[in-house]
């Protein structure tokens, strides 16, 4: 898609020259100026504030904002930069004391978690449009639900009448039917568990007679259909659940950047 | 491709709604309610109809009616006008997003409880926010009564106006701090080494600041000595010296004249040669001394114990090591120049010291030798009293002359004897003072000997270890076999130093290696 | 072995009568009155008799003074007569958009933007008392089961706007319901005994078929109305001069083509299976001699090839274009290697075409073109087994056969403005749902969810269609467009919640929600029923920054894309 390809080198090109333009800056003048810390802190500042907004914009779509796509590229790239910032800041040096090395590990985790949503952006739609079909998230109970019952009346039903089916039933799916399941093994893209159920069922095939076959394959396809649902589940799950990492983790970092900036505002050689 | 997943549902009739926080509890049956829980999560729904009352043409009271959508129930509505059928409300179930908003929440809360019981408590508090251990001079008990910050033993205080208060102060001290939370244009041009307001804190233990030249500017404590840096506070470096001596426009600002240091960046490549080099200054002593012939003479006797004599036997280090003890005549001269007078009797000697003790020595030259009588138990202590002095008689002539001849005797030779502490013939040599004194003659009794002067320290402003250099021979610095004046001094010159103290030669060669900053001793009070 | 075939019973001509009540007394009245008392019954095959046309096409409405028939800009499906009575139409100026239950155009001012902040955490949809109401200077009142709008003060309408009287015998709306073009006028009732003859376009159209003296008339009307203002819109004709172009108007032929009603019915079939492309009414065939330029009214048609033993299709063309203009002008340059058409044109739903002879093509349109604007010369394949042209080809590929068939399947060409989401780049974060709700009420007004192609998904949002059914029959005006083929827009404030548009509509993007009152609990009328409104996508017209739901997709998953012709998706595609 070339407008996503423009956008990438785009976005590239800015934060190469602006990682080269602030690296020359910190060679030139991190000895030279005595305060320097204090500028980089809050050029820092400025930059996290900026991500921030990203979020505040989600929330007022009805104003004429811009484009949240290209929102989300500016936060993109600026969090690359700031990552370089962050570095800048400290000097290339590690943190010392308490209060700093929690900040900076907040910081970390930040960074980190977005990169993995941003991993998880990239990646995971894809494997949900190739796996085929679209399961609404909030859905997705209502349809396990549907399931289970097909399946149960098709296994344990009053007209079911099938011994062997049943016990199979009873033994190895109702549990699969119950809930959820697989979801790491989904998660890393493993066939396993399909494979296993489906080469269980065709060996049932052969203390079946043609009738049983019919339910056999029935329940064949609802396996497959419940398998489906778990992996849409897991993904989706996935690419929910990185927020929770993000932005409640955001928030404290922005609580221990405040309390940071007057720490070093308060404790410096100038307070008084 | 179609039997991946269940077929898709698309409703017709309700729109999904994600921007709601709240979904009816029976949703996950697929039975969710029209009306959705309110804002707060409550379920709404009451009874299965709202009843109207229906008041026909002529009535006055009217009648509740049923309004249930399937059709009116057998019962119809109870007489207070509510729907005698109620509904059981369900759970409703908050969305992903209420938890995101629940954690988001709990983490800002547990922030900011955590930096409040953090910083709220003393002990807790210095430990938390402190960016690294403070030297064990400024921590510990010693010094928290010292600096009179008695919260708990809490030294934050002692240093940082802030570390006296709770979170309340550090915000005020924050918010005075200079420079302030937006002043950039400060950032962008405070000068380096600024003296702040932290430096009044350490002026309250140490002496004000003390500069090694009174035309240098003031500079921040804090600019040198950084404190946080672990138990020992780290070591000034090359740099903070730099700061000024590597500086062409603070060096000419600083000094006026033509007596100036120029800027200096290394030792071994731009520190000026030794001043006493440069400007040629010789030793006012007038004691008159020759290192070349005592090391190298060979007419030099060797040391009792067979030594030969070497710069260990008249230069020791005093007590601390560092410089040598000053050379005296008694420790170190007298052993081989004894002061006899008397070429038989080597076992007097003059005293030394005072003119007037040796002129009062020769004059009651008879007492003397009565004390040598009693001492050496000779029976007839007259007699041998007698034959002493008619031997100084023979040879001198008189008294008088014996006295000119002990001050003002120059020659550099005398009668051998045999004395008894060195070995080897050797001759004791002491023709009189002016050998090695300046003798003049007063108008007052006895000559006068200028008092002998000897500078005990060439390069006042660099401090020397002799003990650290205890693996060098003397000779590799101190040319004294080759000095025949006392005038000469024997001090290596720069590049002999620079020798080991340099990048090549290996050894340390900081500025702080010889020199110090402050000028008096740092002392606490 | 294969399942049974589920078995329907073929939909009839007359399941569903115009009119249940028409009686065989009116049927009567009507065939002792003008235009029916001349038509020659004889000329009317057994199985569509006059007399059975005029029972179950038609109907017979009563209007009292004042109500209005038809909207301006309305989309209708019937002509009427005046049997009794009087009505007028209005001229000049049009009518105020609030007397015809439009919503005021203009975007949302600076407060009531602001004021969407708190859209949040308020209940969906809710209404105060006082926009419920019509306009000042309408009023509703209801008859058995419909609902007449009427203008409250008639006098100064009359006053203001320019009208001509219509008496007895003046028919009016055809052009409407034959062409599915919009209503171009305001018409109301002026007497109260009028009394109006409702035909729908089935019935007219085959009393055209049948009856020379109706069609002729029909045309005239057509030609001299409608006909001429077009011919000057479409570029094939701008080099002719003005003799030229009523030369050319005289001589034009227009003919409609497929089922009016394409849109629920076609689904029922599709569902069971039983559509095919090859079973939609043929307008030209593959191989046959190009009798003329067809240029396409409205309506869509599907352009395909021979292929095996199948037909292959390869684009489908939308209003506005023309189809065998290449053949054509091939011939006429080079009349010793004639050829035949290269491709077959089927109605797909409907088409309305207006047909350029070829003579009139050779002797009048293609002399007056410049050389640029000739289409080129077609390259006769000597193996009929060769690819088609390039052109045609190039369009196939760029989208995929895949999704080209997915989109005429479903019919989603019909969308100006359809949902497309790329599900390869789309996360579910259902910003785009919280974004449309947050701009509307706290009502997301579309599903983020629908049929897919691939990784292509067209949602179940409205896609403001280039032929809007769910337009049909309104009784109030809430539904209409903001423009001439502009943004389909309910006015939540008319809407009485008959359900006509959410019945209507073959995509069921429209879907009736409870209206409510501050405190979230449902607005009831006197029976204690839940007032609902109609609602649906109204690609935020009110909005500045337009569609909310593409702004908002952080990804840039989702796209309102016009599809009419299959330039933009291709575009969007290659992104």
């Amino acid at each position: 898609m070339k407008r996503f390809r423009r956008q990438f080198f785009l976005g590239m090109f800015a934060l190469i020259t602006a990682t080269v333009g602030a690296l020359w800056l910190h060679v030139k003048f991190s000895q030279a100026l005595p305060d320097y810390a204090f500028l980089t802190g809050w050029i820092l500042f400025a930059a996290m504030l900026g991500l921030t907004f990203f979020n505040a914009r989600k929330k007022l779509p009805f104003l004429s904002l811009g484009r949240a796509e290209t929102w989300l590229q500016i936060h993109i790239y600026l969090g690359f930069f700031t990552v370089a910032l962050f570095l800048i800041h400290l000097n290339f040096r590690g943190p010392h004391g308490w209060f700093e090395v929690t900040l900076a590990w907040l910081f970390a985790l930040v960074s980190a978690s977005g990169v993995v949503g941003l991993v998880f952006s990239r990646t995971l739609p894809r494997r949900l449009a190739a796996r085929g079909g679209e399961a609404i998230f909030e859905k997705i109970p209502v349809l396990r639900h549907a399931l289970k019952t097909e399946a149960e009346n098709l296994a344990l039903g009053a007209d079911a009448k099938s011994p062997v089916i049943a016990e199979f039933y009873t033994k190895r799916l109702a549990a699969f039917f119950a809930g959820p399941k697989n979801l790491w093994l989904h998660f890393v893209e493993s066939r396993r568990p399909l494979n296993a159920l489906a080469a269980e069922l065709d060996d049932l095939r052969r203390f079946a007679n043609d009738a049983e076959r019919e339910k056999i394959a029935k329940l064949a396809t609802l396996v497959r259909q419940k398998d489906g649902l778990d992996y849409h589940r897991s993904l989706q799950l996935a690419l929910k659940l990185w927020l929770f990492v993000h932005i409640p983790l955001t928030y404290g970092l922005l609580v221990f950047t405040a309390l940071h900036v007057v720490l070093v505002f308060g404790f410096s050689g100038g307070a008084r | 491709m179609s039997e991946q997943l269940p077929s898709p549902d698309f409703d017709t009739q309700n729109y999904a709604r994600p921007n709601q926080n709240w979904i009816c509890g029976h949703a996950c049956e697929g039975n969710a309610c029209r009306q959705g829980p309110d804002a707060k999560g409550r379920c709404r729904v009451t009874a299965e109809c709202k009843p109207i009352l229906q008041i026909n043409p002529g009535e006055t009271k009217g009648r509740w009616r049923c309004t249930r959508p399937g059709g009116e129930c057998e019962s119809g509505p109870l007489p207070d006008g509510s729907c005698c059928r109620p509904v059981a409300k369900c759970s409703p179930v908050p969305t992903l997003r209420v938890w995101r908003g629940r954690a988001t929440l709990v983490v800002i809360a547990a922030s900011c409880a955590m930096l409040l019981i953090l910083l709220g408590n003393p002990p807790w508090r210095n430990q938390f926010i402190s960016p690294g251990e403070i030297s064990r001079t400024h921590s510990g008990a010693a010094f928290a009564a010292l600096a009179a910050t008695n919260h708990l033993n809490q030294n934050c205080g002692a240093c940082h106006v802030a570390g006296n208060s709770g979170p309340h102060g550090m915000v005020k001290a924050a918010w005075r701090a200079e420079p302030g939370f937006f002043a950039f244009h400060k950032f962008l041009a405070a000068p380096a080494g600024e003296v702040t307001a932290i430096d009044e804190s350490c002026e309250q233990c140490h002496v004000a600041h003390n500069f090694h030249h009174p035309n240098a500017a003031a500079i921040s404590c804090s600019f040198c000595h950084a404190e946080h840096q672990g138990k020992m506070m780290a070591a000034t470096t090359d740099a903070n010296c730099n700061f000024c001596h590597g500086d062409t426009a603070k060096m000419a600002a600083a000094h006026v004249g033509n007596n100036f240091t120029p800027v200096i960046h290394h030792f071994a490549d731009d520190h000026p040669q030794f001043r006493f080099i440069t400007e040629h200054l010789h030793d006012p002593d007038t004691l008159k001394f020759n290192h070349a012939l005592h090391l190298t003479g060979a007419t030099i006797p060797n040391l009792p114990g067979g030594a030969k004599l070497d710069c260990a036997f008249c230069h020791s280090p005093d007590v601390a090591g560092a410089f040598m003890k000053p050379v005296n005549f008694e420790d170190n001269c007298r052993v081989c120049h004894s002061l006899q007078f008397d070429p038989a009797t080597p076992q007097l000697a003059l005293p030394h010291g005072s003119a007037e003790y040796v002129s009062a020595f020769l004059r009651s030259l008879p007492k003397q030798y009565a004390d040598l009588a009693t001492k050496e138990n000779q029976t007839d202590e007259n007699g041998f009293v007698q034959q002493k002095l008619a031997a100084l008689r023979a040879q001198f002539g008189s008294g008088e002359e014996l006295e000119r001849r002990v001050f003002f005797s120059t020659a550099t030779l005398g009668p051998e004897t045999q004395i008894g502490t060195l070995s080897g013939g050797t001759r004791a040599l002491f023709p009189g003072c002016a050998l090695c004194h300046e003798v003049k003659n007063s108008s007052s009794g006895s000559p006068e000997i200028t008092k002998p002067v000897m500078p005990e320290r060439w390069l006042a402003q660099a401090k020397f270890n002799h003990a650290k250099h205890a693996s060098i021979a003397c000779a590799q610095c101190h040319d004294a076999v080759h000095s025949r004046d006392t005038a000469d001094i024997l001090l290596p010159a720069k590049e002999t130093c620079a020798t080991c103290h340099s990048p090549r030669g290996g050894v340390v060669d900081t500025c702080a290696t010889c020199h110090t900053f402050h000028n008096a001793l740092v002392v606490a009070r | 072995m294969p399942a049974a075939p589920t078995i329907l019973e073929r939909p009839q001509r007359w399941d569903a009568a115009f009119d249940a009540g028409m009686t065989d007394t009116d049927v009567g009245r009507l065939l002792a009155t003008a235009p029916f008392s001349e038509m020659d019954a004889e000329k009317f095959p057994k199985r569509t008799p006059l007399r059975e046309i005029l029972r179950n096409d038609t109907r017979i409405l009563k209007f009292r003074k004042g109500e209005i028939i038809v909207r301006q800009g309305d989309y209708g499906t019937s002509a009427f007569l005046i049997l009794k009575g009087a009505s007028r139409v209005v001229l000049k100026p049009d009518l105020a958009p609030s007397l015809l239950g439009r919503q005021a155009p203009g975007k949302k001012g600076v407060f009531r933007t602001l004021a969407q902040l708190w859209n949040g955490s308020r209940p969906p949809e809710i209404f105060s008392r006082s926009q419920l109401r019509q306009a000042a200077g309408l009023g509703a009142r209801q008859t058995k089961n419909e609902v007449r709008v009427f203008l409250q003060d008639l006098p100064r309408v009359l006053n203001e706007h320019r009208t001509e009287r219509m008496t007895a015998g003046d028919l009016f709306g055809e052009i409407a319901a034959l062409s599915r073009m919009p209503r171009t006028a305001t018409i109301f009732a002026d007497s109260d005994d009028a009394e109006l003859f409702e035909i729908r376009w089935q019935g007219l159209r085959d009393l055209m078929k049948y009856d020379d003296a109706l069609r002729a008339h029909i045309n005239k009307i057509y030609r001299e109305r409608a006909l001429a203002s077009y011919l000057r819109a479409t570029p094939m004709f701008q080099h002719l001069t003005e003799e030229q172009l009523e030369r050319v108007a005289a001589q034009i032929e227009f003919a409609t083509y497929g089922d009016y009603d394409w849109s629920g019915e076609y689904k029922r079939l599709a569902q069971a299976g039983t559509v095919r492309p090859e079973k939609e009414p043929v307008i030209v065939q593959e191989g046959d001699y190009p009798n003329g330029a067809v240029l396409l009214r409205a309506g869509f048609a599907r352009l395909s090839q021979k292929f095996g033993g199948g037909e292959r299709t390869l684009n489908y063309i939308g209003a506005g274009q023309i189809f065998g203009l290449q053949e054509i002008a091939h011939n006429w340059r080079t009349p010793d290697a004639p050829v035949n058409s290269q491709f077959t044109l089927r109605a797909i739903g409907y088409a309305h075409l207006l047909i350029v002879p070829t003579r009139v093509m050779e002797e009048i349109v293609l002399p007056s073109l410049p050389k640029d604007e000739l289409p080129a010369p077609i390259e006769v394949a000597q193996d009929e087994r060769d690819s088609p042209p390039a052109a045609e080809n190039g369009v196939r590929e760029k989208v995929g056969a895949e999704v080209l068939e997915f989109l005429t399947e479903n019919r989603f060409f019909n969308g100006t403005a359809s949902m497309v989401i790329d599900l390869d780049r789309c996360t579910r974060c259902d910003d785009c749902v919280r974004a449309c709700a947050s701009t509307h009420d706290n009502n997301p007004r579309f599903l983020r969810h629908g049929p897919a192609a691939g990784s292509l998904m067209v949602a179940n949002a409205c896609m403001h269609c280039a032929d809007p059914v769910c337009m049909i029959g309104c009784p109030t005006g809430a539904i209409h467009r903001e423009s001439f083929a502009g943004q389909v827009v309910i006015n939540p404030d008319t809407c009485i919640g008959c359900k006509a548009c959410f019945n209507n509509c073959p995509y069921d993007a429209i879907r009736m929600v409870e209206i409510r009152d501050a405190n979230g609990e449902f607005m009831v009328d006197q029976e204690m029923k839940p007032i609902a409104k109609a609602t649906k996508c109204d690609l935020c017209v009110e909005n500045h920054g337009g569609p909310a739901c593409e702004r908002a997709c952080p990804h840039g998953a989702l796209s309102r894309l016009n599809l009419n012709n299959l330039d933009a998706l291709a575009k969007w595609l290659k992104l």
